[in-house]
């Protein structure tokens, strides 16, 4: 059993990190799986920010809070894979693009719901569902 | 009224494998990613798990013997160790995740950071420890986590399609990989199944005074204890089912989890889900924290329980002690404390056999057990689970490497 | 007369519990025993030892000499020896054994009490705990049970038979203490290959379940003889060198006898062993049950 903590650092070593992408298909599927988990953080999003009426407070501040950082951590560890050719910093571009305005959504309606709560719920999550829909599309697309 | 408090011992030991820190967000991720088609796994673990824990309450019960206590006596002092070893550092790990689950909690009850609440938990942790009688301890928190109820009332108002639900139960989503999908079966069972579980349920006997006498009493708890915690965790599973799964959202944190028990029940059943979550976590705190004394003092033979003064078991308190401040320093270190129960369920599979098989072992052996040995059922049954934890246990650290640890 | 009641030393002593008659309260574990040599050449079990000076040795490897050094050093002694607990003390052999006499107190037990417990508020009132005083230190000559586990075994003409499984012992030897028999050396089970513990399954009527537990314990043991005292020639720490050729052995057939006889009891054969066997598991099944007070 003195393997266990060897086991545990080689899996968190695994899990961890980003390993540098070997081609432009590589590069595509790495952006693929960024977008397909950006999209899924902003569909949480949308769900608390729709029934946020129906929620407390604290309570969609810290899940939205999770969410920004997610969207922050995806953006940082996809931006720093260097893109192995032209074609894909065409990706790389839109990608990018895509989660620093999930990212400012979020960031805005976290400032709406510290002030005063936020004016309008179903805009919101409509707008959120539709960069939700766009990041899911980019995924399915590169994958 | 007495009755129903008789059986909260095995409530309260149920939450520790079915809907701790680490397996609430499992089950709502294998929910989110795989709908109901691992729920066949939540039904082989709620067996499994009674079956051994009725063993080794039976074995408690009639010999005053706990679970360590066979682990060293069976397998000899070598194995012994190395069970030893593997679990006290499991019931650590699981122990610094309980009490950053119980502070994740309060953090979103009031928007205050998890981490100062993590010290206040770990201390109160402690001082229920050091003073409260075993008794009261586990119906306060045993009964309080009952509000996770809730998950089921909520899945019932988000009115899922059930037929849908049902279709799931024996398909699995097609763009999900086999090794995925294989990786989180042994997860949910290494929760279900935790070896801290018979260690905490069977010293809670010898905590309660069990006698030959109170076998119904054991097998009661047994019966109820285990799949209500095997109900919660469908429940959960199901409602991650039906709000996530549509949209593709997979849940990660602890706050997604509760997302469904909101929309669903509504800001009371939000409320209450999360202090039944925090009931739940704290209860698999006092039980990771108490297991990890318990282990190691019944492997070295050491006076250990809360059915004596605290001085008159100095050893397996400083060890309790110990436990707790390990824990607390290590969940400081902002590690998550989601991820890290994910991992020590993956390792503690790989060391189930260990526990069970001496459990088997002495649950036949009239040495111990006289008359109440084990029947024919328990024994057809035991044999099929020992062969099933084997393989589990061999192929657990293969397929984690192998998935990534499920990504 | 009944049969001498007969023992298996690994699977009914060692590791178990020991439990105070008085109080219940868990005293140690039956880290190691003590023999001694009869007069007639034959070792008896004196005392059981406990601690990990006992421990360490058994565990090996480098967690036991680190068990074994750390505690050598804390030791105020030159040569510390483990705790001894006289078998004259033992009452009752079960799932636990009990024993009588002064509860005695093991130095960590202390020592976490005085810098631990006892300061936080609430750790309970100082009760007359039992006093401190050193282990006493063993008798000359004495030996330990545990490296005869695993010994290997050579007959008279120097073949391999195989290594020593667990060791028989039946209560026929001295009287300890002027109150009950010493329990002997009676044989050895020889396993022929490096398979390990018997767990229990070699005892019988038929063994115990469940079926495929039973069958793969003695599948990986079939072969096993076993030696009686009368055929060992010498006894060294490198291993036992018998007096008899290998085909003169008796096969250990699994579970011929009812609890703890790994043969038929040349004394009283018949009804002896059934009341040999009645007594050991009677006696195990209530005392667990100490521990309510």
């Amino acid at each position: 059993m003195r393997r266990i903590p060897v086991c545990l650092s080689l899996t968190l070593l695994l899990s961890g990190c980003v390993s540098p992408a070997w081609d432009d298909h590589d590069y595509a599927l790495k952006a693929a799986a960024s977008a397909e988990a950006a999209a899924s953080g902003v569909e949480m999003a949308r769900l608390a920010v729709r029934d946020g009426d129906r929620l407390m407070s604290p309570y969609v501040k810290t899940l939205l809070t999770e969410v920004s950082e997610d969207l922050s951590g995806i953006a940082g560890q996809f931006g720093g894979v260097q893109p192995p050719s032209r074609a894909s910093d065409e990706v790389r571009e839109e990608l990018l693009e895509l989660l620093s305005q999930a990212e400012d959504d979020v960031d805005g309606l976290l400032i709406e719901l510290r002030r005063a709560g936020i004016a309008r719920p179903a805009q919101a999550a409509a707008r959120l569902e539709e960069i939700a829909g766009r990041l899911r599309a980019t995924g399915e697309r590169l994958r | 009224m007495k009755k129903v408090f008789a059986v909260t011992l095995g409530v309260l030991t149920a939450f520790g494998g079915f809907v701790d820190i680490g397996d609430l967000v499992a089950n709502a991720l294998v929910g989110s990613r795989f709908g109901m088609s691992l729920a066949w796994v939540v039904v082989v673990g709620v067996v499994g798990i009674c079956l051994f824990a009725e063993m080794s309450g039976r074995i408690a019960a009639v010999s005053g013997r706990p679970v360590f206590d066979l682990v060293r006596e069976r397998l000899g002092p070598r194995t012994g160790l190395v069970n030893l070893v593997a679990s006290f550092f499991i019931n650590v790990l699981t122990l610094a995740a309980e009490i950053g689950g119980a502070a994740l909690a309060l953090e979103l009850a009031t928007g205050v950071n998890y981490l100062l609440w993590v010290p206040g938990v770990a201390l109160v942790a402690w001082l229920v420890m050091w003073r409260v009688k075993f008794t009261t301890m586990e119906r306060v928190f045993g009964l309080a986590g009952l509000a996770l109820i809730v998950f089921a009332v909520a899945l019932w108002q988000l009115g899922p399609d059930w037929a849908e639900l049902g279709r799931q139960l024996t398909n699995p989503p097609p763009d999900e990989g086999a090794p995925t999908y294989w990786y989180y079966a042994i997860a949910l069972l290494g929760g279900a199944m935790t070896p801290y579980e018979v260690f905490f349920f069977s010293s809670g006997g010898v905590e309660e005074h069990w006698s030959r006498r109170d076998l119904a009493v054991e097998r009661a708890n047994v019966l109820v204890g285990f799949p209500l915690g095997g109900f919660l965790s469908l429940a959960i599973a199901g409602c991650a089912a039906t709000v996530f799964l549509p949209v593709q959202a997979q849940v990660d944190t602890l706050s997604q989890m509760l997302l469904p028990a909101g929309l669903g029940a509504g800001q009371i059943g939000l409320v209450l889900v999360i202090f039944g979550v925090f009931a739940a976590t704290f209860g698999a705190t006092l039980e990771t924290a108490l297991s990890s004394g318990y282990t190691i003092s019944q492997y070295f033979g050491w006076q250990w329980g809360k059915f004596v003064r605290p001085r008159q078991a100095a050893r397996f308190h400083a060890v309790v002690l110990a436990g707790v401040i390990v824990a607390t320093a290590l969940i400081l270190t902002t590690i998550d404390p989601i991820k890290v129960t994910e991992y020590s369920l993956v390792f503690s599979a790989a060391a189930l056999p260990l526990t069970y098989l001496p459990v088997l072992m002495i649950a036949n052996d009239p040495d111990y057990m006289g008359q109440k040995v084990n029947g024919r059922f328990s024994n057809a049954l035991g044999t099929v689970y020992m062969v099933l934890l084997v393989v589990v246990a061999a192929a657990a650290i293969p397929l984690m490497i192998a998935t990534k640890a499920g990504q | 007369m009944t049969a001498a009641r007969r023992l298996h030393a690994e699977l009914h002593l060692l590791d178990r519990q020991v439990i105070h008659s008085g109080d219940g309260r868990l005293v140690c574990k039956v880290d190691d025993l003590e023999l001694a040599t009869g007069s007639d050449g034959r070792p008896y079990v004196t005392a059981i030892l406990a601690g990990p000076l006992a421990l360490g040795p058994r565990v090996g490897g480098v967690l036991g000499r680190l068990m074994v050094a750390v505690t050598e050093m804390l030791r105020p002694e030159e040569h510390p020896g483990p705790r001894r607990i006289p078998m004259a003390l033992v009452s009752d052999i079960g799932s636990a054994l009990v024993i009588g006499g002064r509860p005695l107190e093991m130095a960590l037990e202390r020592w976490a009490r005085r810098t631990v417990i006892d300061p936080i508020p609430g750790s309970g009132h100082a009760a007359p705990g039992a006093s401190a005083h050193l282990p006493e230190a063993a008798p000359p000559g004495a030996a330990r049970l545990s490296p005869l586990l695993r010994l290997r075994v050579t007959d008279a003409e120097g073949q391999e038979v195989g290594q020593v499984a667990d060791v028989g012992l039946r209560q026929d030897g001295p009287l300890l203490a002027g109150v009950q028999h010493a329990l002997r050396i009676d044989g050895f089970i020889v396993v022929p290959r490096h398979t390990g513990r018997l767990f229990g399954y070699e005892r019988g009527p038929g063994g115990y379940g469940p079926g495929p537990v039973r069958a793969i314990v003695r599948l990986l043991h079939r072969g096993s003889r076993f030696v009686g005292w009368e055929q060992v020639g010498d006894l060294t720490g490198d291993g036992i060198r018998l007096s008899v050729p290998e085909r003169d052995l008796e096969p250990f057939v699994f579970g011929r006898a009812k609890t703890g006889e790994g043969r038929s009891a040349p004394l009283g054969s018949g009804g002896g062993k059934e009341s040999g066997g009645g007594k050991e598991s009677g006696g195990g099944k209530e005392s667990g049950g100490g521990k309510d007070s």
